[in-house]
């Protein structure tokens, strides 16, 4: 059985897997775009069978057209429903799921369809179990979006939805003056969590990150609470999932809901000072004792 | 001008564990307000008294949401009254059933200018309710607040976004998730945890709303623990640390990973 997919698209073409997902359905795969003209021109020529556009934003955010996403979907209501795991997708699928009264899942590992329906491997509670959901009627999915698609030769035409936004608008953009980053493109990455004593330390975890060719990340209350680097950048079951080459675990205690974010890592490093710490549990090499003679001894090691 | 806050009442899975089945086991897990729900109450208190508004909580769940400790326990944290729904058929609800609930709640209390709810669910983390709530009621919804001021009607509300914040000014009513460091929360007193025990609780019954029917039956036809990666385990010897970086850097260029 081939069921027809829509994917909900906000201010960024990231939307490599979820065409993916979508097409190995096999059927329809439409795209609603609640962001600039140049990301509906992006999706239009990523292999999708449609493309809607909600028209240029102006000063209103992306989230501003979900009700509008939701009337374009529910006009051609789909068995599917897919965005990705960002703020602004999250709002559009939800306005369309809550039109459709469609099922929402957010861990899917597998997703298919048979005669009987749309079946999704699901992971749920922090990624602790799987189950297996057969959904009757319609199943709108969180994912993680991927990579801009490339160009599939050709492209569709875009049509543009007299759309009508949200009382919302934006009125004013501050920087941070945090970089941003794409975690998941790290082959090798350093978390750093509340065993490090000052912010000033972290002089000591980017030479580590220098010498490994690393990005540095965090545990939650890093980047929420201390606020030693952007939201981007911690890693956990509401945070980023990564699945890099080699993870260093520099004072992170290991509970679960980092962990899972981690799971993919194909070699996990552990250096902590209190030898139960959970984390050495699912580390292939541990190191006990103080990160402040470790670090530096490791990058000293690889020069 | 009425504030509602939506919270929940569950368990942290870091307590609970997986059987061989794949089935999980909660019966060593303890119920409390979910992890993030009291950076909500208190960003949703600074701004109900900043404009004179009522504070309402709101919770919905199956049986045991509606025990007295935890009505005392969120309404310690600064809520005017509660109201909860509470029945055992919630008990396998999705999270789309348990939106359409509560948007049924927010139109039974009535006139209410905003919704604030936490960022995430310690259980299940996937910060889609308040997306799927401000569907069900037709109004905004944006995620990652970090600061909200203004009265009903007009409400000026900063976010955060990649590499930066955002404001954005928001006319009629919205449903607002707040990001984990909003605000912090107050450790309830002695005296909130008397004040609370005089305060309002209001139990509906589900079948006295007017909850729309889902679309979709979900039906679990397996269930599994997922096969964690075998981890080597290995605990090098860090007596002196310049031996130990040496022997962790062999190994892990032997295996490929640098």
């Amino acid at each position: 059985m081939s069921v027809n997919a829509w994917i909900v698209v906000g201010e960024q073409p990231a939307i490599g897997d979820l065409i993916t997902v979508a097409r190995s359905l096999g059927g329809q795969v439409a795209a609603v775009v609640a962001g600039p003209r140049p990301v509906a021109e992006t999706v239009a020529a990523s292999g999708v069978d449609k493309v809607v556009w909600c028209g240029a934003l102006g000063d209103a955010p992306a989230e501003a057209y979900a009700q509008a996403v939701a009337d374009i979907v529910a006009a051609d209501p789909p068995r599917v429903v897919l965005g990705g795991r960002n703020p602004g997708e999250r709002v559009l699928l939800g306005a369309a799921a809550a039109r459709l009264r469609a099922a929402v899942l957010t861990g899917a590992r597998s997703v298919s369809a048979d005669g009987a329906g749309v079946i999704v491997v699901n992971a749920v509670f922090g990624d602790i179990a799987d189950e297996t959901v057969a959904v009757s009627g319609p199943v709108a999915l969180l994912l993680d979006g991927g990579s801009v698609p490339p160009a599939g030769g050709g492209s569709v035409p875009i049509e543009e939805a007299a759309a009508t936004p949200l009382a919302m608008k934006v009125i004013e953009t501050k920087t941070s003056g945090f970089d941003e980053v794409d975690l998941n493109a790290a082959p090798r990455v350093i978390g750093v969590g509340r065993g490090l004593k000052a912010k000033e330390d972290l002089v000591m975890i980017e030479a580590l990150a220098r010498a490994t060719k690393a990005e540095i990340a965090c545990s939650r209350p890093v980047a929420e609470g201390l606020n030693w680097m952007g939201k981007d950048r911690y890693i956990g079951s509401s945070g980023a999932h990564i699945a890099p080459q080699l993870y260093f675990a520099v004072g992170i205690s290991g509970q679960l809901q980092h962990m899972v974010g981690v799971q993919g890592a194909e070699t996990i490093v552990a250096i902590n000072s209190d030898p139960n710490a959970a984390v050495f549990k699912e580390t292939d090499y541990g190191l006990v004792g103080d990160l402040y003679q470790l670090v530096p001894a490791i990058t000293a090691a690889l020069k | 001008m009425k504030i509602v806050v939506a919270y929940k009442w569950t368990c942290d899975p870091e307590e609970a564990t997986v059987r061989a089945d794949g089935t999980v086991d909660w019966s060593r897990a303890k119920p409390g307000i979910s992890a993030y729900d009291p950076v909500a109450m208190e960003l949703a208190r600074r701004l109900a008294e900043a404009a004179g508004a009522e504070l309402i909580g709101v919770t919905v769940g199956a049986k045991g949401v509606g025990v007295a400790i935890a009505s005392k326990a969120a309404l310690s944290r600064g809520l005017d009254r509660v109201v909860i729904i509470e029945d055992g058929s919630l008990q396998d609800a999705g999270r789309s059933e348990l939106a359409a609930v509560l948007a049924a709640a927010v139109r039974h209390i009535g006139d209410v200018d905003l919704v604030v709810t936490g960022d995430s669910s310690v259980d299940v983390a996937a910060k889609m309710v308040p997306t799927l709530l401000a569907g069900e009621l037709g109004w905004p919804a944006v995620g990652e607040v970090t600061a909200v001021s203004g009265q009903a009607g007009t409400l000026r509300v900063e976010r955060a976004i990649p590499g930066g914040t955002q404001v954005l000014e928001i006319s009629g009513p919205a449903v607002l998730a707040a990001s984990a460091d909003a605000a912090v929360p107050r450790v309830p007193g002695m005296k909130d945890l008397l004040a609370a025990g005089k305060k309002p609780v209001e139990h509906l019954e589900l079948t006295a709303l007017d909850v729309p029917a889902r679309s979709a039956v979900m039906t679990v036809t397996g269930r599994s623990r997922p096969d964690r990666k075998a981890r080597k385990g290995q605990l090098l010897d860090t007596t002196d640390p310049a031996a130990a970086a040496a022997e962790l850097v062999s190994a892990l260029r032997g295996a490929g990973a640098l």
